[in-house]
């Protein structure tokens, strides 16, 4: 396995700075504001260089960088860039994990269109740079996730340290322990042993870690040998397909509307058919000349993959908008593409079909009703003695 | 039979196909389930369940335990253990833990549970899984009835739906039937609890009088007393059928007309 670990700007900031464009390159702390009791989200370089760290409380943070402009965080803004970096990503590695300051991608293999993993890793880097408008990360390549993610912090802003298969130990062993993701109990008692790098743990016996900390100790040695075989667990990138249709004239007239909407379906549902897809998502806007869009979504009972199922949603969504004010265009959107159950599994198994169609469908029965609407039981590992501990949802 | 009426029926056959018109003799062949239990197989349910139809358990009186729901999870551990099977809960008082017990493969079984009292909610939910290939699909109705008409159609709608795929669904259902539920079913049987079955001051399950109340499947009117045997830590639970006890006194009503006639 070949893991990518690149180290860019907090996705709070970055979703702060694109809505207050002119705080770039200022000192920015998200948060709230000072005088909230909450924490520090993310700072810009330039407040933490004043010493602002994220967790810290606001307060604190303004008496160390009174100048510093303090911004609301946005959750909101923040997953709807995660889900753009992740549907960007998708285009140039087959898995990726986007966190708040850290993207994970799987580089295992080759690519038909990069020479090497260098030239690989670059267009990952350029991908990410222009997904968040940002400085090009550091990059780090390592045979597993911790040890990409040292090799990103070890690497220049802009460069990717590439570790070789097969040198993880060796590059990791000089590395002090407080690298190591561990509680600090066991950091402090690691010291106490006189044990001050990965390397001096990793020399260790296995079992005499196993006999100090549990199943703890043998995840220690693994991470101080750099062999922890976690890999990068990839977020689904949202799959959104989307029509919109400018009319000539802003109008209000029902019937015009309904012909635009017919004819972006139409686009939608042939493209559906093509694909042998579904969605499990439906969404019309309208769209205004001087308000915000008209927004309504449907998540069907059964997902729609061809024309008739797709007009029936959004008729249906045209049904509950009602415009204030005549409308300039009109968007209708599809999202949760996958494959259409039934239609190529049964040549391998039968009932494999059956399997994947019910899943589909109790899938959309939690998107509706919520998650705990549709489970399955399993039996408890440690039953107890209560007949509610009996069993686990999963 | 008269000439036009001859080519009235062949018109009629042959726009809507040959199961449109049958004689009053011919009952309509179903596929069945077979349950695995003797006394369902041969007594109650000639085969088993029927395949593409609605089953009601529904209970004989208001108060006290019927059976029906220990009768419906039971039937639902035997069919987890041939595919995927769903278990809707209407009662929110399912126990998986129960359901193993019964000897249910928990990893084919699909617990849907609606809002409490939403009836409409949970046929449709079934009818979304049934639609969707879900071959066995067993519901569990609460005595907090909703009003019909919040149902009916979500009712209509699954029967089609499990028609159409040839499903098993069997609806647990408390007293008295809902008349729709009453119309929608193909079979019905009536669950009456006959007493707890004890051992050494312990009870070791429920007796159960059913009886098919309505089949548009074959002759109603089958009875028979089940014994619904607890699981324990020693034995399994199961379905057991129990003889039926013949006095003295019923056998010579019985008898009496027979000797009358011959007399």
């Amino acid at each position: 396995m070949r893991v990518l670990s690149a180290l860019h700007p907090h996705l709070a900031l970055v979703a702060a700075l694109r809505r207050h464009p002119g705080l770039r390159g200022e000192a920015v702390i998200v948060g709230g504001a000072p005088e909230l009791r909450l924490p520090v989200i993310a700072a810009s370089p330039a407040a933490r260089a004043a010493g602002v760290l994220p967790g810290q409380p606001l307060r604190q943070a303004q008496q160390l960088c009174p100048v510093a402009a303090f911004v609301a965080h946005d959750p909101t803004a923040v997953t709807g860039l995660r889900a753009a970096l992740a549907t960007a990503l998708q285009q140039v590695c087959p898995a990726a994990e986007v966190g708040d300051e850290e993207t994970l991608c799987d580089l295992t293999g080759r690519h038909a269109a990069h020479a090497g993993e260098m030239a690989w890793a670059a267009a990952v880097a350029r991908t990410l740079s222009a997904a968040l408008d940002t400085d090009p990360p550091q990059v780090g390549i390592a045979g597993s996730r911790f040890v990409a993610r040292m090799a990103a912090r070890t690497a220049q802003p802009g460069r990717i340290h590439r570790v070789r298969a097969g040198d993880e130990a060796g590059f990791v062993a000089p590395l002090p322990l407080g690298v190591l993701p561990i509680p600090a109990a066991m950091a402090a008692r690691l010291a106490g042993f006189g044990l001050d790098c990965l390397g001096a743990v990793a020399a260790l016996s296995p079992a005499d870690l196993q006999r100090q900390f549990g199943l703890e100790g043998i995840e220690l040695h693994r991470l101080a040998a750099g062999q922890d075989s976690d890999g990068v667990h990839s977020d689904a990138a949202v799959q959104v397909w989307r029509e919109r249709l400018v009319l000539d004239g802003a109008t209000g007239d029902l019937e015009t509307l309904l012909r635009a909407a017919r004819r972006c379906t139409e686009v939608i549902g042939a493209r559906l058919v093509e694909r042998g897809l579904v969605a499990t998502e439906v969404r019309v806007a309208y769209e205004m000349e001087e308000s915000l869009p008209l927004r309504a979504a449907v998540t069907p009972p059964q997902p729609v993959g061809n024309l008739a199922e797709a007009w029936a949603a959004v008729l249906g969504l045209l049904g509950q908008l009602q415009p204030p004010a005549p409308v300039s265009g009109l968007v209708v959107e599809v999202r949760g593409l996958s494959a259409a159950g039934g239609r190529q599994t049964d040549m391998w198994r039968a009932g494999d079909a059956t399997r994947e169609a019910v899943r589909l469908a109790a899938r959309r029965l939690q998107l509706r009703f919520g998650e705990q609407a549709v489970r399955r039981p399993r039996l408890a590992l440690d039953p107890g003695d209560l007949p509610e501990r009996r069993f686990a949802w999963r | 039979m008269p000439e036009p009426l001859s080519a009235a029926l062949a018109t009629l056959r042959a726009r809507y196909g040959p199961q449109a018109l049958r004689r009053g003799h011919q009952q309509p062949v179903a596929e069945t389930w077979p349950t695995g239990t003797p006394v369902l197989d041969t007594v109650l349910l000639p085969g088993g369940l029927p395949c593409g139809r609605i089953t009601a358990l529904a209970a004989a009186s208001v108060r006290g335990p019927s059976g029906r729901l220990t009768l419906l999870q039971s039937l639902v551990a035997t069919a987890s253990r041939h595919g995927e099977t769903g278990y809707v809960d209407l009662t929110a008082s399912l126990d998986p833990g129960f359901l193993a017990d019964l000897g249910a493969d928990l990893d084919a079984c699909l617990v849907v549970a609606p809002e409490a009292g939403r009836w409409g909610q949970g046929f449709a939910m079934a009818r979304t899984l049934t639609r969707a290939g879900l071959p066995w699909l067993g519901i569990a109705l609460g005595a907090g009835r909703a009003p019909p008409s919040t149902w009916e159609h979500a009712l209509a709608a699954l029967a089609e739906a499990v028609a159409k795929q040839g499903a098993i669904c069997v609806v647990a259902a408390p007293a008295p039937l809902a008349a729709a539920l009453a119309h929608a079913a193909s079979l019905t049987l009536t669950c009456a609890a006959a007493g707890w079955q004890r051992a050494h001051g312990d009870v070791l399950g429920l007796r159960v009088r059913a009886t098919v109340t309505k089949s548009k499947l074959g002759a109603a009117g089958a009875a028979a007393t089940l014994l619904l045997r607890y699981p324990r830590p020693y034995a399994e639970a199961e379905i057991v059928g129990l003889p039926s006890v013949v006095t003295p006194a019923a056998l010579q009503a019985e008898l009496a007309p027979a000797a009358a006639a011959s007399g």
